[in-house]
């Protein structure tokens, strides 16, 4: 175990930092309407990939960099120091990439990856459903062979950045006969095939950042199978391993920058005549939620940094995303209970600040519920790691 | 960047196992091991090369695996003050004066004196002074005061900081058995009234070896606590998945999972963190000292939670003498209090984040 950068880490740290310095998008400048921010934040992931920071441990034949896993995490680190907003296409990113690069043909591999990593294309993940949401293995949407394609018939809910994806990798039940888990099937789905209906829906924040997707009758050739048939449930505790685990390392430095950015805020707001961080409650509210990511990072790094390029995530990526979901919130409330009043003061400068904490506390609600629920993953750990017996 | 641990790391992690299983009783009987299982186990340790000295290629994460056995085990021995002193001076060694080049070259003994009766765990609230090679002063909490050959004192003169090593047969110090919570890591205050020492004069010098001597004892404490929290909780998960109440094992009851589950993160994440900081005081990265903080603060609410939470679990077992749980409870506890607790460290954090946003104000 060692910590230090290497020399060629450093270098790396200092090209993105060049790269930053000639083409820079931070989020506060992004486009208010969603439309117009999906056009800037696609260009920024093509130019980001272009300078070689998108999908660096990935296998070079594929479009990725094929470099060691711990440079995207020095990329990912630079780049969210600097305030640049997250890839848009996390979903493809940091969710369903990983599958197709472990389950998918050389084919899909070469079809699907390299727009992935340019944000050509937009994936979504369709998995949930109105009646399957924690009890995910009871999802009814079907797909039936027909010759050279499966149709599928059925709903599926959630589905983050459904209405600007391209592709879904969705989970349909392609066989009735055999135990739950077994009769499921992943495929790749056009989001603009005949028969695909997507509603947007709108969040608590105000945004439409997830939809509720109809099939009706939809037709997707027999090539889109990822992995073999009845393989879907395997795949898809692959996939979610990387949501829960893998995603936490561009997460917490997310985290951290917003951190960073709260001690700053309350380093210039005044409350009853003195800044609010020389009040030593504040700092150590602040301390608090700072161990939270810190810890969440060190955890991150023990656990799954290694699976940055595609590799299983075991069942240790639940212990990574219930610290990912504690410390988000944390930090989060915490912004709320150390500006305190000074939220309400009405100033007309402080708006835009905040809110962008009310809408960031807003947004932390979600981190236990996506991506299986907190108590989904205390079930895991109850189950796969200390091997309890069960109810 | 490499996260894993090496195969060597991983040798000696096996190695220590195995060496304690031998050497030291069961956990649940550790609390009887007198003076002859203390040095039976230190002289194996040592025999190890746990305290190999000068150009000791030994970082705190080793020492750290070794912690983390030492608390499982429910061991006694003078760990933190052993390895620890060394490992401060270790990186020194060629300007060191000769009472300290001497450590690294022995299998001596030493403790640790840094907090003083009524004072806090920071260096600024120390009062003992060294004058012409005369230490005086008081310390609290000086672990394994009895066994030891050496203490390692933090003074202060003029808000500067210097250490200095006194024999502990030496005239002028007294020694005298503070009650303790948890009796396998017996505490001494001590008194020095112009006692022989030698004193590291070079302030700089000091301050450095001061400051990594803190970190690393804080560190040793929260890795001696992870193992402590390994040893109750994998007990808990055992009699949660025997003891049947209802007509069913309790462990099977989700509430009892789902607690569990917490548990672990904690035990999980509390070890990545103290890895993490171990690893940056090896590599002496800057924020090496705020990362300590972070895992030193983190490991004590979690080892404590992991504690109260297997007690739990055992139900009314645990309130007995007889059972181990409250062994491991008060190791946990004795840990947390080593070296400042989550409450110092987390204003140590929350006022080093203040400083820097000052200073970026300041600056802008
Ligand atoms: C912002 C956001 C984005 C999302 N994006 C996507 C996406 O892109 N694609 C996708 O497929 N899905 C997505 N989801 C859906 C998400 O995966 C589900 O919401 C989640 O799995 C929970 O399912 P549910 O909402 O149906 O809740 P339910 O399963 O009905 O759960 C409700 C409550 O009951 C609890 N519960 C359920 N079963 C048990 C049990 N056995 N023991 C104890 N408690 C239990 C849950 O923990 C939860 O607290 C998203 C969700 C959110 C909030």
């Amino acid at each position: 175990m060692q910590l230090a950068e290497t020399a060629s880490e450093r270098v790396l740290a200092d090209e993105v930092r060049a790269f930053l310095s000639r083409a820079r998008l931070r989020s506060e400048d992004l486009p208010r309407e969603l439309d117009d921010r999906m056009v800037a934040l696609r260009s920024w992931q093509a130019a980001c990939y272009e300078a070689g920071f998108v999908g660096r441990a990935w296998p070079s034949e594929f479009g990725g960099g094929g470099r060691p896993p711990a440079e995207q995490i020095i990329v990912d680190q630079e780049l969210a120091a600097a305030g640049a907003p997250e890839f848009v296409n996390v979903v493809g990113l940091d969710v369903l990439g990983p599958s197709l690069l472990r389950f998918g043909t050389d084919d899909q591999r070469r079809r699907y990856i390299p727009p992935i990593l340019r944000a050509e294309e937009i994936w979504c993940q369709g998995f949930s459903e109105p009646e399957a949401g924690s009890d995910l293995a009871s999802l009814r949407t079907l797909a039936v062979q027909d010759g050279d394609t499966y149709v599928i018939n059925g709903q599926k809910t959630w589905v983050s950045w459904g209405q600007y994806a391209t592709f879904c990798g969705l989970l349909a039940r392609t066989d009735d006969s055999v135990p739950r888990h077994r009769g499921i099937s992943m495929l790749l789905v056009d989001m603009s095939s005949p028969g695909v209906e997507v509603r947007p829906m709108t969040q608590i924040t105000g945004h439409a950042e997830f939809s509720e997707l109809f099939l009706d009758d939809v037709a997707v050739p027999r090539a889109n199978l990822l992995g073999q048939l009845g393989d879907g449930w395997k795949i898809a505790m692959h996939t979610l391993g990387h949501e829960r685990g893998t995603a936490a390392l561009p997460r917490q430095v997310k985290l951290r920058t917003w951190l960073d950015r709260a001690v700053s805020v309350a380093a210039h707001r005044e409350l009853d005549g003195r800044r609010v961080l020389e009040d030593p409650e504040a700092q150590t509210a602040l301390a608090r939620a700072l161990i939270g990511v810190e810890v969440l990072r060190h955890h991150a790094y023990r656990t799954v940094g290694e699976f940055l390029s595609g590799g299983a995530v075991g069942p240790e990526s639940s212990s990574v995303k219930l610290l990912m979901a504690e410390a988000e919130q944390r930090l989060a409330a915490t912004v709320l209970d150390v500006l305190g009043p000074t939220l309400l003061s009405g100033a007309p400068d402080e708006t835009a600040e905040n809110d962008f904490w009310y809408e960031t506390y807003l947004y932390s609600r979600a981190a236990s519920v996506y991506g299986g629920a907190r108590q989904i993953q205390r079930d895991i750990i109850a189950d796969r790691i200390l091997s309890l017996p069960k109810e | 960047m490499d996260l894993e641990l090496s195969d060597e790391q991983v040798w000696i992690e096996e190695s220590l196992g195995t060496l304690l299983d031998r050497e030291w009783p069961p956990a649940q009987d550790a609390w009887q091991a007198g003076a002859p299982e203390r040095t039976r186990l230190w002289e194996s340790l040592v025999e190890f090369g746990l305290l190999s000295g000068a150009g000791s290629d030994l970082g705190a994460i080793e020492l750290c695996l070794a912690a983390r056995a030492v608390g499982a085990h429910l061991a006694s021995v003078p760990l933190l003050g052993g390895v620890g002193v060394r490992y401060a001076l270790a990186p020194f060694a060629a300007e060191l004066p000769a009472a300290f080049g001497a450590i690294l070259e022995s299998d001596s003994r030493v403790s640790i004196a840094l907090l003083e009766p009524g004072g806090s765990w920071s260096v600024s609230s120390t009062h003992a002074t060294v004058e012409s090679n005369r230490l005086t002063g008081s310390k609290a909490a000086v672990e394994h005061a009895a066994d030891v050959d050496y203490l390692a004192v933090v003074t202060l003169a003029d808000g500067e900081p210097g250490l200095a090593l006194v024999r502990t047969g030496t005239k002028g110090l007294e020694l005298a058995p503070q009650p303790v919570l948890d009796e396998s890591v017996p505490l001494s205050r001590a008194t020095f009234v112009e006692a022989e020492a030698e004193a590291l004069v070079d302030r700089e010098l000091a301050e450095t070896i001061i400051e990594r001597l803190i970190a690393v004892g804080g560190l040793l404490a929260a890795a001696e606590a992870v193992g402590a929290g390994a040893g109750i909780f994998e007990r808990a998960r055992r009699y949660a998945s025997e003891r049947r109440q209802f007509g069913r094992t309790i462990g099977s009851n989700q509430a009892l999972r789902h607690l569990m589950a917490d548990l672990h993160v904690r035990q999980a994440s509390g070890w990545s963190t103290t890895l993490f900081a171990a690893a940056t005081l090896d590599d002496r990265m800057s924020g090496a000292r705020e990362t300590v903080s972070v895992a030193k603060a983190y490991v004590s609410r979690a080892a404590r939670e992991v504690a109260h939470g297997s007690m739990q679990v055992f139900g009314g077992i645990a309130f007995t003498e007889e059972h181990p749980a409250h062994r491991f409870l008060r190791r946990i506890i004795a840990r947390e209090q080593q070296f400042g607790d989550a409450v110092h460290h987390e204003r140590e954090l929350g006022r080093s984040l203040a400083r820097a946003a000052t200073r970026e104000r300041v600056a802008v």
